[in-house]
C-alpha cells in the first residue's frame, strides 16, 4: 500500500508537469460545462415556450369571447379555438436531452381530426438536428472515452519506450502494482471530473433528488471503469504506444460510431416503420371524402361509435357542425389501425435497439441516460398517447354541446379540459442497462487480466 | 563470509539459442566481480536473471539467500541496479527522480540528503533542480549511480555502468565502487572495460557464448596479462 501511494503521488507530480494532458483535461472540463449549459438552456427554452402556450390559449379564449360575444355554436368554437397538448421536460432532461430536440414538446390541437394535427408539428431546424445535441450525456458518452484513451494509451508502453521500466522494476515494485497505480490515478482523475460535472449539472438543473442521482452516478462510474478496462486490455497486449493508440481509437470508433450506425441500418430493415405521412394522407382522403358522402351515411357510422348521440332526424341543411365533426371523427377512425401500427412499430424498433445495445456500450449508456431523464422514445410515445387522450377528452367536452345542440357560453371556457404531461423516468431500462454495463465491465477486466498474465508469463 | 549473490546451474534458453549454459557462481559481501565478454556472450542475460526480469529455463539465481524466481519483488529490497543507459522520468528533476526511487526503496530522505547523494555521484548541484529531459547521458548515469548508492543495497548489479561517463567521472565511479565494497556491498559488474575490471575487481570472469570460460583473481595478474587472456578466449 505504501508503494501504491508513492506511485500515485508521483503520477500526480508527472501530471502536474505535463502541459498537454492538463490542457486536454481542462478542455474536457470546459466541454462538460458547456454541455451542462447547452442542456439546461435548451430545457429552459422549452419551459419558457410551454409557459407562453398558456398565455396563447388565454389570448385565444379572449379572442373567441370577442368574436362570439353571446351564446355561440360549439361548432364555431371547436373550429376556431385551439389549445395545446404539452410535454413538460423532466428536471433531468437538461442532463440528457435525448429526443426532446427532434420530437415536438407541444402540439396545437383543435376539435378537428386528430391524426393530421399529431404529426403536423414541424418545429425543428434540420441543420440543428444534423449537428446533434451537445449536452452532458454527449460529453460523458462520447468525449470522456477520448480523454481516458489520451490518458491511458501508454501507461505501460511509455515506461518501456522511455526506458524507465528496468530501473522501476529493480525497486520492490511489481508490474501489476505499477500498472494498477497508474490506472488508479487516471481513474481517480477522470472519475473526479465526471462526477464533479454530474453534480454541477444536477445542482444547475435543479433535478429532483431521487433514486436517479445514485443511478446516474453509478452509470458514470461503471462507464469510466469500462473504458479504463478497455485501456487495460490493450495495455495487457504489451505493444508499443502507437499500436495502443490506434487500437483504442479504433475501438472507440467501432463502439461509438460504426456499430450504432450499423444497428440503425439493421433495425430500420428488420423493423420498418410506416410513414406518418401515409397515415395523414389516408386520413385526409377520408375526411375530404366526407363532404361528398350522404350525411346520413356519415352520421350512422358516427353513431355506431357514439350511440348516446343517436339522432334519426334527417339533416336538411347544406352544412351543420355536428355532421362536419362526425366526418372528421370518421377520418380518425379510418386510420386507427394505421396509427396504432405506426406507434407500435416505433416501440418495437426501440425494443429491438434495447436488445441489441449489448453490442455497443455507448449506445446502452446513452439509452440509460435518456431513460433516466425521461427524454427517450417511449417518453415521446407516452406524450402522443396523452395528447390523443386529451383530444378525446376535448371531443367528450364539446360533443354534448354539438349533438344535444346546447349553446356554448363564455363560462364554458373555464371548464374546458387543459393538458399537461410529464413523462416518467424508465427505471426498468435504467436497471437493465446498468446490469449489461456491469457485465461489460467485468468482461473487459477478466479478459485484460488473462491477457496480462499470459503476456507476463512469456 | 556472507554469500550475497549466487547462481546454481543457471540456464536460459531463448527459442533456438541457449544464452546461458549452467552458470555456477558465488559472490561474497564486499567482493567486486567483473564479468567480461563480447556482446551477446550472456552478460546481460545473467544480470536480467538476477533482477528477475526473465525466468531461468533451469537452475536458480539467489540474492541474499532468496531464490529470485519465487521472490521477484522481495529480492529487489536487497539489490540496486545501474543499467548501461539510465533512463529517468523526463518531466521530473534529477532530485525528484532520486526521491521517487529512494521512496520506492523505502528511504524517505530529506532534500539536503538527496542533494548530497547526487553531488557525490558527480552531478553538479545546479543541475539537480532541472528537468531530466534536458540531461546528457552522462548526467542521467550519475543520477542512476546516486539512486543505486542511496538504496544501501547488499548487492549492486551493474551493466556497463560507465558507458557515457567521461574519464574523470569513470575514475570517480571506480573510487565509489571501492568505497561501497569496503562497506560490505557485493558488486556484480558486466563490462567490456578490461582495465577498469582489473583496477576495481576482486575477481574477473570471462564469458563466452553463455559459458563462464575462466575465473581469475585480479591479484594474480596485471592488466596486460588479463587483456591477452581475454583476447585469446575471444578468438
Amino acid at each position: 500500500m505504501r508503494i501504491f501511494r508513492i506511485l500515485l503521488t508521483y503520477e500526480w507530480l508527472n501530471f502536474r508537469k505535463d502541459r498537454g494532458l492538463q490542457l486536454l483535461t481542462v478542455l474536457t472540463l470546459v466541454a462538460g460545462l458547456y454541455g451542462i449549459y447547452y442542456g439546461t438552456t435548451e430545457v429552459e427554452r422549452q419551459r419558457n415556450n410551454i409557459e407562453a402556450l398558456d398565455l396563447l390559449t388565454e389570448q385565444n379564449v379572449e379572442e373567441m369571447k370577442e368574436k362570439f360575444p353571446g351564446e355561440a355554436d360549439a361548432g364555431d368554437i371547436g373550429y376556431y379555438h385551439s389549445t395545446f397538448a404539452v410535454h413538460h421536460p423532466d428536471s433531468w432532461a437538461g442532463l440528457s436531452l435525448g429526443q426532446r430536440d427532434v420530437n415536438p414538446f407541444y402540439i396545437k390541437l383543435r376539435l378537428l381530426n386528430l391524426q393530421s394535427q399529431l404529426y403536423d408539428t414541424e418545429n425543428v431546424n434540420p441543420l440543428k438536428v444534423l449537428a446533434g445535441n451537445f449536452d452532458l450525456a454527449f460529453v460523458l458518452v462520447y468525449l470522456f472515452p477520448l480523454l481516458i484513451i489520451a490518458l491511458s494509451f501508454n501507461i505501460l508502453s511509455v515506461e518501456k519506450e522511455q526506458g524507465t521500466l528496468p530501473l522501476l522494476l529493480s525497486q520492490p515494485v511489481s508490474l501489476p502494482l505499477m500498472v494498477g497505480a497508474k490506472l488508479s490515478f487516471r481513474l481517480l482523475l477522470v472519475l473526479g471530473l465526471a462526477l464533479l460535472l454530474s453534480v454541477v449539472a444536477m445542482v444547475w438543473a435543479r433535478v429532483s433528488p431521487d433514486a436517479r442521482v445514485t443511478l446516474w452516478l453509478a452509470v458514470v462510474v461503471l462507464y469510466c471503469l469500462f473504458w479504463f478496462g478497455v485501456a487495460f486490455l490493450v495495455a495487457a497486449l504489451q505493444k508499443n504506444s502507437a499500436f495502443n493508440a490506434i487500437s483504442l481509437l479504433g475501438i472507440w470508433l467501432l463502439l461509438a460510431i460504426v456499430i450504432p450506425a450499423l444497428l440503425n441500418v439493421y433495425v430500420s430493415v428488420k423493423q420498418p416503420v410506416p410513414q406518418a405521412l401515409a397515415l395523414t394522407i389516408k386520413q385526409r382522403e377520408v375526411v375530404h371524402g366526407g363532404w361528398d358522402k350522404p350525411k346520413q351515411e356519415t352520421l350512422q357510422q358516427f353513431f355506431a361509435r357514439y350511440p348516446q348521440y343517436t339522432d334519426t332526424t334527417e339533416i336538411k341543411e347544406r352544412f351543420v357542425w355536428r355532421w362536419y365533426y362526425a366526418f372528421h371523427q370518421l377520418g380518425d377512425m379510418a386510420v386507427e389501425d394505421l396509427a396504432s401500427d405506426y406507434l407500435h412499430s416505433l416501440q418495437a424498433r426501440y425494443d429491438m435497439v434495447q436488445q441489441l445495445n449489448v453490442l455497443s456500450v455507448p449506445v446502452n449508456v446513452q439509452g440509460i441516460f435518456n431513460a433516466v431523464a425521461a427524454s427517450d422514445l417511449p417518453a415521446h410515445l407516452g406524450f402522443l398517447q396523452s395528447a390523443t387522450d386529451y383530444h378525446t377528452s376535448l371531443r367528450e367536452f364539446y360533443y354534448p354541446f354539438l349533438f344535444n345542440q346546447v349553446p356554448f357560453t363564455h363560462a364554458d371556457f373555464a371548464v374546458e379540459p387543459r393538458h399537461s404531461f410529464t413523462a416518467s423516468p424508465d427505471y426498468g431500462v435504467g436497471l437493465n442497462g446498468i446490469f449489461k454495463l456491469g457485465i461489460s465491465v467485468l468482461l473487459v477486466y477478466v479478459v485484460g487480466l488473462l491477457l496480462f498474465r499470459a503476456r507476463s508469463a512469456t | 563470509m556472507e554469500i550475497v549473490l549466487e547462481a546454481k546451474q543457471l540456464k536460459k534458453q531463448y527459442q533456438d539459442k541457449l544464452a546461458l549454459k549452467g552458470l555456477d557462481l558465488q559472490l561474497q559481501a564486499g567482493e567486486i566481480f567483473c564479468l567480461l565478454g563480447q556482446n551477446g556472450a550472456g552478460k546481460s542475460t545473467t544480470i536480467n536473471l538476477f533482477l528477475g526480469f526473465i525466468k531461468p529455463t533451469a537452475g536458480a539465481a539467489f540474492i541474499n539467500g532468496l531464490e529470485v524466481a519465487t521472490n521477484v519483488t522481495k529480492v529487489k529490497e536487497y539489490l540496486a541496479y545501474i543499467p548501461e543507459n539510465v533512463m529517468l522520468y523526463p518531466n521530473l528533476t534529477g532530485l525528484e527522480n532520486l526521491a521517487l526511487f529512494s521512496r520506492l526503496a523505502g528511504f524517505d530522505y530529506k532534500k539536503e540528503e538527496l542533494m548530497q547523494y547526487l553531488v557525490e555521484a558527480g552531478l553538479p548541484a545546479e543541475a539537480a533542480a532541472r528537468r531530466v529531459g534536458a540531461y546528457s547521458k552522462g548526467m542521467r548515469q550519475k543520477v542512476g549511480i546516486a539512486i543505486a548508492v542511496a538504496k544501501h543495497a547488499k548487492v549492486l548489479l551493474l551493466d556497463e555502468p560507465t558507458s557515457g561517463l567521461d574519464p574523470k567521472a569513470s575514475n570517480e565511479f571506480s573510487e565509489l565502487l571501492l568505497r561501497l565494497s569496503k562497506a560490505g556491498t557485493g558488486i556484480f559488474m558486466a563490462t567490456h572495460d578490461i582495465f577498469r575490471a582489473k583496477e576495481v575487481g576482486t575477481r574477473v570472469g570471462i564469458m563466452r557464448e553463455g559459458e563462464l570460460v575462466d575465473l581469475l583473481a585480479t591479484s594474480d595478474l596485471n592488466a596486460n596479462e588479463l587483456e591477452k587472456l581475454y583476447l585469446n578466449y575471444m578468438h
